[in-house]
């Protein structure tokens, strides 16, 4: 039989073509993809004439209100920081395929196509034009599987491990000035009361007029990558020590889903009037829109709903969830949209705090085990 | 209601076929099957019951594709044509239970457990025959819910034959079939080009994406496709008794979807999609020297076939993706437009030795030995980047005429697979014979083992803004059936009536069911959260502990004068299955996709001969089916569909020019699911479309053989 076998096999292997996306062919577009980024830096170096360059490294996004917050954060950057040439990359190929092929209208109805591109294509392009300093800041909330993948891109940058023969200048990369920005909740005792006191400013009104929701993204369940998750906890403490009203919860986090945060309302003797529900992102996309705001689940009656085996009920919004529950749900917007934390100046600051106390990157590093 | 006052009113005024229709009386009696025991028998004394689709039948429908013919011309089948093909129903059951055979050999290729059946030429079909459930032995015991041979046009070898057959209709929709056939000396050959295109349509603008419906999304409901295969077949007799066929066949298919949406998430693709199938086959059948038993002459036959069926993206814009590279999994890969990229690449290797023997005392012996090969390659779809499986069979079956009445054919079918073992499958089906009625008993038992892609293929499935995860279990056991049918037949000179109910029950039966995220397993987390949007239904192949399929088809066909022909047919569907619920320690009823309860099709044919040199043909037909049931994505709508096609025949039938013309008016109430995306439709049917054809033939030399009226001795091989 064993024979028979590999008499076979051979057959098969004769009569198999080789297929394209061989490694080889793979290379050739990643070469490709590595000079288009190349060109497209040196052009804005040698137009601007900088010397130091910051790549903002954002998940990414489709919706057209959260490109305008990438360039509004671009251009506080710029403010922040004359002297330094500016670039944003997006780490999801996906919101980069769709944000690129994808015809998103901005509220006059103008077609918007944008080009993003992933951080190692222009950290490589930074690279090549060799800038004397490079800060790459995380514009993560937290400092977990998004942001690891983020510290190990650079890492590779740092040690030319790039692949697809795009080896940049050893010497160059010897004595290139390489800093790391921290996401938002880096430091338990600095940042989290710092993002704390700037909600609490933007949702005073809210906090007296009823309870505030805020909805976070988390690791996933047991993906507690450097076991990041417990900020929004923090968070919420820290929040609760201004107003008992304010809440945090995740899509993606155990043990604090939606149900988890009712469960904390209905503890806290808060199980009616108003909820105003805001997402704790860096922008207002999908999750915003639908997880949150939209209007998924709205057909099922509550006891249609099934606690799946993380107690969270799926596909159902976090809007259509509260109202049911008698809550009188507020999804506030600004330009029709809710709003990310991007778009908070006072939020935003604390980022760019981060971009100016970068550390390098060996330093960044060894120290982003969050302490607990 | 309506809908059933129209099956009401369309079974009492007419009546209704699967069975063979025909102008001439006798026709329907001559018929000649040959999938349920892989031996020639006439239609109405076929121990294992077969429904078929005669030439004429297909002659008058004017159907487009394999799709519309088997949708609109039995009651059996549910159609769902998706971008991977089609999404097929039988009895309940869906493709992987259905085996397709192309002059009883399998098709090849699935991609999602869909068919491609853009590779059948719907204007090179001969008659189809249809046997239900696992009853034959020959074709597998996998074939739980029944078999498909297709029989293609024979051809004498004598003959030369120049072809062409174009349908074309709204929407673009081009069909067309060229055939070229010759023979030197002991060599023939035929070569077939085919083409199908659509330019697709879009029933609704509708579209649910990011928690709210849009009203202006470019998703069609149809994609536009085009596709085209050359095939060839040569035959050689070294002898009378000895023959040698070869035969190839190349496809391509590709398939554009929108690159212009308005929403990213929805209706704006990077890529596109294509598929390329070739196959190649060799084979030889020797009779063996006449035994004194007249025309039943004993014979051997080899085969060995190869196919292949590939599956690529063709990008349109630039698309980052995942690949390895020196071995390791990087992101943020970019594919460039015009280039293609491999998903998934399966090939199959048979061979056959089978043997037909008649033998004294009236019994027909049966047996052969296949082996079957399959390698999946799916670099970015299977943990190590490929699978593969073997099984090989030993069949044996004896059809005996205890008594003139009685017929019994009993066969076993021996499975043995690499990964599962070996299977004892048996089979036993008997006749009784009275006058023009025939009573018949099945049981047969199948065995399935979990596909190569049930067991180890995982993709992304993006039907709009709702994305699925579908992912294969190495966990999976085999599926185990136990068929029973048990049908009664009338069929006279003018009249003929079935009755077959059916219950079949699947121990172990494997679908893709919804799963929560927490039994993903954690190697591939990662590619699962790809999307990004956290929006993902996480659906996994399981064994289901039991599920039941039963039903009643009916079939009916009346001819009130020698140029009418009234047909109808019906069928009853209903299901039972089970799965338990580890969260909630219990049994939860699932639904099987796409099932309906209710399904049926009815047809009224005139046909007259108006000059010597024309002759035309008035076919009105009609099908429908209830709501159709699905998990995800709402259920589909109850539909009923009217249809006219006309025929019209020039010239006289023994002369070497030939031509036909055809027209027709499919869905003339205009009906259309615009059920929004990306919910299911009962039909994704475009509503009126109009349609004509043109066919002409040249032929040179001896009569090409058109029928199979002939008492040859024709074997499916």
């Amino acid at each position: 039989m064993k024979k028979i076998k590999f008499l076979l096999v051979a057959a098969l292997a004769a009569l198999t073509f080789a297929s394209c996306s061989k490694d080889e062919d793979v290379k050739i577009n990643m070469v490709s993809e590595y000079q288009l980024n190349d060109e497209l830096v040196a052009a804005q170096k040698a137009k601007s004439g900088n010397d130091k360059a910051i790549l903002l490294v954002a998940f990414g996004s489709t919706w057209n209100n959260a490109f305008l917050a990438f360039d509004d954060t671009k251009a506080a950057y710029e403010k922040e920081f004359p002297g330094y040439d500016v670039y944003v990359s997006f780490s999801s190929d996906i919101c980069i395929n769709r944000a690129s092929a994808g015809e998103n209208e901005d509220e006059e109805g103008n077609i918007v196509k944008r080009d993003y591109y992933e951080p190692r294509y222009l950290l490589h392009a930074i690279g090549a034009a060799k800038y004397s300093e490079i800060r790459v800041q995380s514009l993560q909330v937290i400092p977990g599987e998004e942001f690891a993948a983020v510290v190990a891109s650079v890492k590779k940058f740092a040690n030319n491990g790039y692949v697809a023969s795009a080896h940049l200048d050893d010497e160059y990369l010897k004595h290139v000035n390489i800093r790391l920005g921290m996401p938002l909740l880096d430091n338990p005792d600095v940042d989290v009361p710092a993002v704390a006191e700037q909600l609490h400013k933007t949702c005073t009104l809210e906090s007296v007029d009823g309870i505030v929701a805020f909805m976070g993204h988390g690791n996933p369940d047991s993906y507690d990558t450097f076991k990041a998750n417990i900020r929004y906890n923090q968070l919420e403490e820290a929040l609760q020590e201004l107003s008992p009203n304010y809440f945090v919860g995740c899509v993606d986090q155990p043990e604090n889903f939606k149900t988890h945060v009712y469960a904390r309302m209905v503890d806290a003797g808060l199980t009616s009037g108003k909820l105003y529900l805001h997402p704790l992102m860096s922008i207002a996309g999908d999750h915003a829109h639908n997880d949150m705001g939209g209007d998924d689940g709205e057909d099922m009656d509550p006891d249609e709903w099934e606690l799946n085996d993380d107690g969270e009920i799926e596909d159902l919004s976090w809007k259509v969830f509260f109202s049911k529950l008698g809550y009188q749900t507020i999804v506030p917007t600004v330009n029709f949209h809710p709003q990310g934390l991007l778009e908070l100046p006072g939020i935003r600051s604390i980022w760019i705090k981060h971009t100016k106390e970068a550390e390098t990157l060996e330093e960044a590093y060894h120290s982003m085990y969050p302490s607990l | 209601m309506k809908q059933l006052l129209s099956l009401i009113l369309a079974m009492s005024t007419c009546a209704c076929h699967t069975y063979a229709q025909s102008t001439e009386p006798s026709d329907t009696l001559r018929e000649v099957v040959v999938t349920g025991t892989g031996t020639r028998h006439l239609l109405k004394d076929a121990p294992v019951h077969t429904e078929v689709i005669s030439r004429r039948m297909l002659d008058s429908y004017g159907g487009k594709s394999i799709e519309d013919i088997l949708g609109g011309l039995t009651a059996s089948f549910a159609f769902s044509e998706g971008d991977m093909g089609s999404q097929m129903q039988l009895g309940g059951l869906g493709n992987s239970y259905i085996l397709i055979l192309i002059d009883g050999k399998r098709i090849h290729g699935d991609v999602g457990g869909e068919n491609d059946l853009g590779l059948i030429d719907p204007h090179n079909i001969e008659r189809i025959e249809i046997v239900k459930g696992a009853q034959s032995a020959l074709y597998g015991s996998d074939a739980m819910a029944g078999v498909i041979n297709i029989i293609t046009k024979r051809r004498d070898k004598e003959s030369l034959t120049i072809e062409n057959t174009t349908r074309y209709g709204s929407y673009n929709d081009l069909r067309q079939h060229n055939g070229f056939g010759f023979s030197i000396g002991r060599l023939s050959s035929y070569t077939n080009f085919q083409l199908q295109h659509t330019d697709g349509w879009q029933n609704t603008a509708d579209e649910w994406t990011e928690a709210t419906v849009v009203h202006d999304s470019r998703n069609k409901t149809v994609n536009r496709y085009t596709n085209w295969q050359l095939a060839e077949r040569l035959d050689y007799s070294l002898s009378r008794d000895l023959t040698f066929h070869a035969d190839g066949t190349y496809y391509i298919k590709n398939i554009s979807r929108p690159t212009d949406g308005n929403y990213p998430s929805c209706d704006v693709y990077t890529y596109n999609l294509m598929y390329n199938n070739a196959s190649a086959g060799a084979g030889a059948k020797w009779t063996l020297p006449d035994a004194g038993l007249g025309r039943n002459r004993n014979y051997v036959t080899l085969d060995v076939d190869w196919n292949k069926h590939a599956y690529y993206y063709r990008y349109t814009h630039r698309t980052y993706e995942d690949a390895y590279i020196d071995g390791n999994l990087e992101h943020g890969i970019p594919f460039y437009p015009g280039q293609r990229r491999l998903q998934s690449d399966q090939h199959r290797l048979m061979a056959e030795l089978k043997g037909v023997f008649y033998l004294p005392l009236s019994n027909t012996i049966n047996t052969g030995l296949e082996y079957r090969y399959d390698y999946l390659n799916a670099p970015m779809r299977t943990e190590s980047g490929h699978a593969s499986d073997w099984t090989g069979a030993l069949y044996l079956q004896d059809e005996f005429d205890f008594i003139p009445w009685l017929n019994v054919t009993a066969g076993i079918r021996l499975v043995d697979n690499g990964s599962y073992g070996m299977r004892l499958c048996p089979k036993v089906s008997t006749m009784l014979s009275a006058g023009d009625w025939r009573f018949r008993l099945g049981w047969s038992q199948g065995f399935k083992t979990p596909t190569v892609k049930e067991l180890h293929y995982r993709y992304l499935h993006v039907m709009g803004s709702s994305t699925f995860f579908n992912i294969g279990n190495t966990s999976l056991r085999p599926q185990t059936s136990n068929y029973t049918s048990a049908n009664i037949e009338y069929r006279g000179s003018r009249f003929t009536a079935s009755a077959t109910a059916y219950l079949n029950s699947l121990d172990h039966m494997i679908a893709l069911v919804n799963v929560p995220v927490g039994e993903i397993p954690a190697g591939i987390t990662t590619a699962y959260l790809g999307d990004g949007s956290g929006n993902v239904q996480a659906r996994m192949y399981k064994n289901m502990e039991d599920a039941r399929t039963y039903g009643i088809d009916l079939n009916l066909s009346y001819q009130p004068l020698s140029e009418l022909t009234l047909t109808a047919a019906y069928s009853y569907l209903n299901t039972d299955a089970h799965q338990y619920n580890a969260t909630h320690d219990r049994l939860d009823k699932v639904i099987i996709d796409g099932t309906a309860h209710h399904k049926w099709s009815a047809s009224a044919l005139w046909q007259h001969r108006l000059t010597k040199t024309y002759r035309l043909g008035i076919n009105l037909s009609t099908r429908g089916s209830s709501l159709r049931y699905y998990q995800n994505n709402g259920n589909g709508s109850p539909f009923q569909i009217w249809r006219i096609n006309t025929t019209h025949e020039l010239g006289r039938t023994n002369r070497k020019l030939s031509y036909k013309l055809e027209a027709g008016v499919d869905n003339i109430f205009n009906y259309v699911d615009r059920t929004m995306h990306p919910y299911h439709l009962g039909t994704t049917s475009a509503g009126t479309t109009i349609y004509a054809s043109f066919a002409i033939r040249f032929q040179q030399g001896k009569k090409i053989n058109t029928n199979i009226k002939k008492q040859t001795t024709y074997e499916e091989d």
